[in-house]
């Protein structure tokens, strides 16, 4: 034990291979943020999410739903953007150490992915059964949709896909072409987005309640299923980090 | 610094590297697989884990099983042949139980204001222990696939019974008879989910009149085996590690 702490502690004046401090605050923004949305739909759903033609619904949930429209597409133009821009021209000709480090950071990308997809997948999708069992909807923009389908799934759309294109412009792992499995886990999972869709205009058309398990549902199931993608990821990174780990100690 | 050195510098280093990155994956691979997992689940054989209405004898038994083989197949699939893990169907289910309890907790109970007792989660464990240890014992995806598959089906419906059979008793109300969980029901209505979309023991072939639990955990488990066939193809490609040519 001894000597593990010695070496690495010589490597200390360098960054580290591991930003800590960016998983911490990444994983809390997170955990925090939705903590507030929450409280949120805890305090206004009730009290101004029952009956979409009154006033106070649009004071507290339609604005709710064009704030969070403007800011989802900002972040994602930004943030998408700046992971391109900043692309590495030059990927294939990093040190190993650097790669090892990129992993790390590609690493810290698929954690917040994995916050994403829970709270979109299963928090705020199972929380959307009981509301709307509960409530008999008059609008296809409910407070439970505004929240789960236009707030938690674009945050892990936009959350996916920095994962993969961040893997894609600065990891040499990722530049023999496009990641068949790492596609299906981004863009599998979007699609339940376009999918709602299907799901308002069912709702409309054809039943105003909520049967979980009705046939109108099943795209969502479809591309849930493409959540299993992450497995590839995880073998091909496996190998990938193995491969650096195994080489000859400098 | 050659292509062939390695990223790290001592053997020590590479073993807190190893053990950091475990520790990554198993995060992001447990909860990404919880959020596929349980919205397969939610919106297959939902309705009948959410209420104790809904939990009877027959579709219940038989539904519950059939969708949820899913997800430990595929994940077997990865974890066992890839990996020689034994726990990939606990995995699973550890993460949809937390998932769904989490939910329950917050939100059927805490935003809704459903009693926990209506609306807890059904038991999947006792199948996923066994189809581990089936997998580990005999290596071997067909038998895994018959005799795990079968189990699954079959313990489904008695690894719940020491929950729900307090529920299952009758109970007289209003000159009618009815079960405890379906007293619950009436107390706490639910607007958006009116008594017509109920799916209880539906179907008028009741030739096997006491024996409906039985009969439908036996059709479960044999639906379960063809299912966890399909769904171990499904988990292997998943974990693929294939590209697309680039143009």
């Amino acid at each position: 034990m001894a000597a593990t702490t010695e070496s690495v502690r010589a490597d200390a004046a360098e960054a580290p291979l591991l930003n800590k401090k960016n998983l911490i605050l990444g994983s809390l923004v997170y955990v925090v943020f939705y903590a507030w949305v929450r409280w949120y739909e805890g305090i206004y759903g009730w009290s101004a999410g029952l009956d979409s033609f009154a006033p106070e619904f649009e004071t507290y949930w339609m604005n709710f739903l064009y704030i969070e429209f403007v800011l989802e597409v900002a972040t994602a133009g930004i943030l998408w953007g700046y992971i391109w821009k900043t692309r590495d021209r030059k990927v294939m000709s990093i040190t190993p150490r650097e790669e090892l480090r990129r992993h790390f950071t590609h690493w810290t990308w698929l954690v917040m992915y994995a916050f994403a997809i829970y709270y979109g997948a299963s928090y705020f999708t199972e929380q959307d059964g009981t509301w709307h069992q509960t409530i008999v909807r008059d609008t296809d923009f409910t407070p439970s949709h505004i929240i789960e389908f236009y707030l938690s799934y674009p945050i892990y759309i936009i959350t996916g896909g920095a994962a993969f294109l961040y893997a894609k412009t600065r990891l040499p792992t990722y530049q023999q072409g496009l990641h068949l499995q790492y596609m299906v886990a981004v863009v599998g999972p979007f699609m339940i987005l376009p999918n709602v869709g299907l799901n308002e205009w069912g709702h409309t058309f054809w039943f105003m309640e909520e049967l979980f398990v009705a046939p109108l549902h099943y795209g969502f199931v479809f591309f849930g299923w493409a959540a299993l993608g992450v497995m590839g990821v995880v073998n091909t990174e496996v190998a990938a980090i193995a491969k650096l780990l195994k080489k000859d100690l400098a | 610094m050659s292509a062939s050195q390695s990223a790290v510098r001592s053997r020590a280093e590479a073993v807190k590297v190893s053990r950091t990155f475990d520790w990554l994956i198993c995060f992001t691979l447990f909860f990404v697989v919880l959020g596929g997992y349980h919205i397969h689940y939610m919106l297959t054989g939902g309705d009948w884990d959410f209420w104790t209405d809904w939990k009877d004898r027959r579709l219940w038994v038989t539904v519950a099983p059939i969708v949820s083989i899913t997800f430990p197949a595929a994940v077997q699939a990865v974890l066992w042949w890839r990996y020689r893990l034994p726990f990939g169907a606990v995995l699973c289910i550890l993460g949809l139980l937390l998932g769904e309890w989490v939910n329950r907790y917050m939100n059927f109970w805490g935003w809704t204001y459903f009693p926990v007792n209506f609306c807890f989660p059904s038991n999947l464990m006792p199948g996923a222990i066994v189809i581990d240890v089936i997998l580990m014992l005999t290596n071997s995806m067909t038998v895994t696939a018959v005799l795990g598959g079968m189990a699954w089906g079959l313990l489904f419906y008695p690894g719940n019974w020491p929950v729900i059979a307090p529920l299952h008793v009758p109970v007289e109300y209003n000159g009618m008879m009815m079960t405890l969980a379906d007293l619950q029901g009436y107390h706490y209505v639910r607007t958006g989910t009116p008594e017509y979309i109920r799916m209880v023991e539906k179907g008028t072939l009741r030739t096997f009149g006491k024996d409906v639990a039985p009969v439908s955990a036996f059709f479960s488990a044999f639906v379960s085996i063809l299912i966890y066939f399909l769904w171990h193809f499904f988990g292997k490609w998943f974990g693929g590690t294939s590209f697309t040519q680039s143009s």
